[in-house]
């Protein structure tokens, strides 16, 4: 009965979408204002059943009720409960339908939030979100229904459970976030479609989704760096970044958005760039559903891939009809779209914004270009090429060295242009630092793009924090305040520029961290209890290797006593080998797992990985590395979260 | 935009277009490409330089070496073309008989000796039902 329940809630809920559609689009020609609330309200009936459908397969998965497929194939009894609550998405047809539950969410949040406001540009926001809405009840009603009964020749009477790999709390966090961020989107096209259907692409649209894409915009951010810090605690290759297709998709997005953040504060202050804006957000739309087609098709050789399903060509076309029907209406509208002013300076910070913005999407193209090579060269040769994270490193790395570069000059720069007289004041003190810098990094044999890196990280910080002090010194000497005091207020007076700032010290941090990866070092041995092993400037001794049965699994575990060459005692980590679904009789069936155990400081982190044992001469397979300044990328994240929460704080007044 | 800013703009844009097209071209590592061909292929013309190869692990070849763990040697079977496939490095916990894999490396006197092994992963979980009517607790051992 249940199950019925829930694909009758997602036949209402398609159904209500194509009514809203309907019902909207005749109020836009004839203006009866009761049809413009019916259509408003049906939008709302859908969310309502996508709910309703939502709740209904959660509470299967956490009573286990084996008699829906979806439930059979991601849970056991053993499963522990929240990972029967994260199975929700750990499957194709619950993760599309928790993207629907997410997009419905936002689109109840959107409609109730303006009731009362943007009279001319609601319609077209409810039905480019109920379409979308309905695209993704398309593929939950028709091609891949999460509520299936399952069909065995034998009863289920328990499940598969979840897999080890996903039974990790990051990896239950990692996909809803990311979602907001990916679903997030839909709210700021929305808009911005509506927009140029009313030949209205000034201001007011922007001013209604800067806040909205700021917050999508850190869901994605931190998605992005949860899933980074999932692969490296999890899948025990010692990297967060693999330059993977699924992992690009997610980074493609980011990249426009960022560009568009920073490109509607020209619109909103100066009203410049309208056509560049369009782009950017239709762009970042398209991405999203890109990222997800990459996701589905089986196009593209990914660790990330779900099963090859048909949905391919249905995410394609999508993306088609967005990308057609976007453009298409900007060049009807191109007369509305011209900017009444130009950017008038290269030294200006209009000017630093609108490198800032090229450098931004010059690197989504890149990385757009790398991960599709492959269906390119096979398209052009027929020979099929693989494309590895060597070739996106270095496409990627000067063009990355120049966008933080960028980072330090932006805010440096003044409205309309800066005088030479302004430019040597401001950029004399981070530029000496930065060379000094560069020279004893020179000093350190340090080479290359790390010393580039390194100076640039100088240039930028002092950048930034020059902007910070100027600021306090204004406010201390104007209004007798302490510093403490100042700052405060400097910050809470003017939030998003300074929350901004923070942001990019973040970015700074995590450019840090990337560097770091120079300075890799791993080794692999085979090692028994009481022998010891050097790696780098550490010996590893195995004191201990022992066996243990847990609940949903069989483990080894061993013990490391690390200490440095001169004998001091640093850490001792216990990497473990597990079989999870060990009780099975099909060997096949029984997964292995390494458990890493990674000792973690400011400078590097000890990263082990038990590969293997041989019972037959009790020798355990360790694979230790060396990962310097791996710590800062994650404190960049934090920090960049910081910063992003300060500029969305709203204002008392 | 003013025209100094215009051809600026298409002059940055230009140059970066440009060093994409030339790594593209002129990849400075030989792990940035690898070319993706069958097994059958690669024997038959005895290709030697970087490549990618995907098949199955066939059923009880994998042989791994008593005194370093770490080495192993399996056959790769796609359709009817197998190939000894040698591998030293850490394996994936997914790396068993049967498993699809993708190796790459480079194919030398009748073996290809791989520097990467990707099996199937943690989004791709979607096997067969769990049938544990099968199930005899007694006689399992692990």
């Amino acid at each position: 009965m249940t199950p019925i329940a829930g694909s009758v809630a997602l036949n209402l809920a398609f159904g209500c979408s194509i009514l809203s559609i309907i019902t909207l689009l005749i109020y836009n020609r004839t203006s009866d204002h009761r049809l413009f609330l019916t259509g408003q309200r049906l939008g709302l009936a859908v969310s309502f059943f996508v709910f309703i459908a939502t709740f209904t397969l959660s509470y299967q998965l956490l009573i286990s009720n084996f008699d829906i497929d979806y439930v059979a194939r991601y849970t056991s009894f053993e499963t522990p409960m929240i990972y029967k609550v994260s199975a929700l998405w750990a499957g194709q047809s619950g993760s599309l339908l928790f993207w629907l539950f997410i997009l419905s969410i936002f689109n109840t949040i959107t409609i109730i939030q303006n009731q009362t406001r943007h009279h001319s540009l609601m319609p077209w926001v409810i039905i480019i979100m109920s379409a979308t809405q309905a695209f993704f009840l398309i593929l939950t009603n028709f091609i891949t229904n999460p509520f299936e009964p399952t069909q065995a020749e034998f009863v289920v009477v328990n499940g598969n459970g979840l897999n080890p790999l996903l039974q990790n709390i990051t990896m239950a966090i990692h996909p809803p976030v990311l979602y907001l961020g990916y679903v997030g989107f839909t709210v700021p096209f929305a808009f911005a479609f509506s927009a140029l259907v009313n030949k209205d692409t000034g201001v007011l649209w922007v001013r209604s989704i800067r806040r909205w894409t700021l917050v999508t915009w850190l869901f994605l951010s931190i998605g992005i760096i949860l899933g980074g810090w999932w692969a490296y605690q999890e899948l025990g290759w010692g990297g967060y970044w693999a330059w993977d297709p699924v992992e690009n998709a997610s980074f493609m997005p980011w990249l426009t958005a960022t560009a568009f953040l920073h490109s509607i504060i020209i619109q909103e202050k100066k009203d410049m760039l309208r056509i560049w804006n369009m782009i950017l957000i239709v762009l970042t739309f398209s991405l999203c559903i890109f990222g997800t087609f990459l996701t589905r098709s089986g196009v593209m050789s990914s660790v990330h891939s779900f099963t090859e399903s048909s949905l391919g060509p249905v995410f394609l076309s999508f993306v088609f009809i967005i990308l057609l029907s976007s453009f298409g209406l900007m060049y009807t509208r191109i007369d509305d779209l011209r900017s009444p002013r130009k950017i008038e300076s290269v030294t200006s910070r209009e000017g630093g914004f609108l490198f800032n913005n090229l450098i931004f999407v010059v690197i989504c193209f890149a990385v757009f270009w790398g991960t599709l090579f492959p269906v390119i060269t096979e398209a052009i040769t027929g020979d099929q090429i693989s494309v590895g994270p060597p070739f996106f490193n270095q496409i990627n790395i000067p063009i990355g060295l120049a966008l933080l570069a960028l980072t330090g000059i932006g805010p440096l720069l003044a409205w309309k242009g800066t005088s030479n007289r302004k430019l040597i004041q401001k950029f004399t003190l981070p530029t000496l630092l930065a060379l000094l810098s560069a020279l004893l990094f020179i000093i350190a044999k340090m080479t290359g793009y790390v010393v580039i890196s390194f100076s640039l990280c100088v240039f930028v910080t002092v950048a930034i924090l020059s902007e910070f002090v100027k600021g306090v010194r204004i406010r201390t000497g104007k209004f007798n305040e302490s510093s403490i005091v100042a700052l405060y207020k400097m910050i809470s007076k003017n939030r998003s520029r300074y929350g901004g700032y923070i942001v990019h010290l973040g970015i700074v941090l995590m450019f840090i961290g990337f560097t770091g990866h120079a300075f890799d070092k791993e080794k692999e041995f085979g090692i028994k209890v009481g022998e010891t092993e050097q790696v780098a400037n550490y010996n590893f001794q195995l004191t201990r290797m022992y066996e243990q049965e847990r609940s949903n699994h069989y483990a080894w575990i061993t013990d490391l006593r690390v200490t440095n060459l001169s004998g001091d005692f640093i850490t001792s980590l216990k990497p473990e080998k597990r079989v999870y679904f060990h009780k099975n009789p099909d060997i096949n069936k029984r997964q292995p797992h390494s458990e890493l155990d990674i000792f973690s400081t400011l400078n590097q982190d000890i990263y082990s990985i038990f590969s293997s044992v041989n019972n037959n001469n009790d020798t355990a397979f360790i694979k230790i590395m060396i990962n310097p300044l791996v710590k800062w990328v994650w404190i960049g994240g934090y920090l960049l979260a910081f910063g992003t929460v300060i500029a969305l704080w709203p204002r008392k007044d | 935009m003013n025209n100094k800013i215009y051809s600026l703009v298409i002059g940055v844009v230009s140059v970066i277009l440009f060093w994409i097209g030339w790594v593209s071209l002129n990849p400075a590592n030989k792990k940035a490409m690898a070319q993706f061909i069958s097994v059958q292929n690669l024997i038959n013309e005895n290709v030697s330089k970087r490549t990618k190869l995907g098949g199955l692990v066939k059923n009880g070849s994998i042989e791994i070496s008593e005194l370093n763990q770490l080495e192993c040697v399996f056959i790769l079977k796609e359709g009817d073309a197998e190939l000894a496939v040698n591998y030293n490095k850490t394996r994936p916990d997914l790396f068993k008989d049967g498993a699809e894999v993708i190796v790459t490396g480079e194919y030398l006197n009748g073996i290809f000796y791989a520097d990467e092994l990707q099996t199937k992963c943690a989004s791709r979980y979607e096997g067969d039902l769990r049938n544990e009517s099968n199930y005899n607790l007694e006689e399992i051992d692990i």
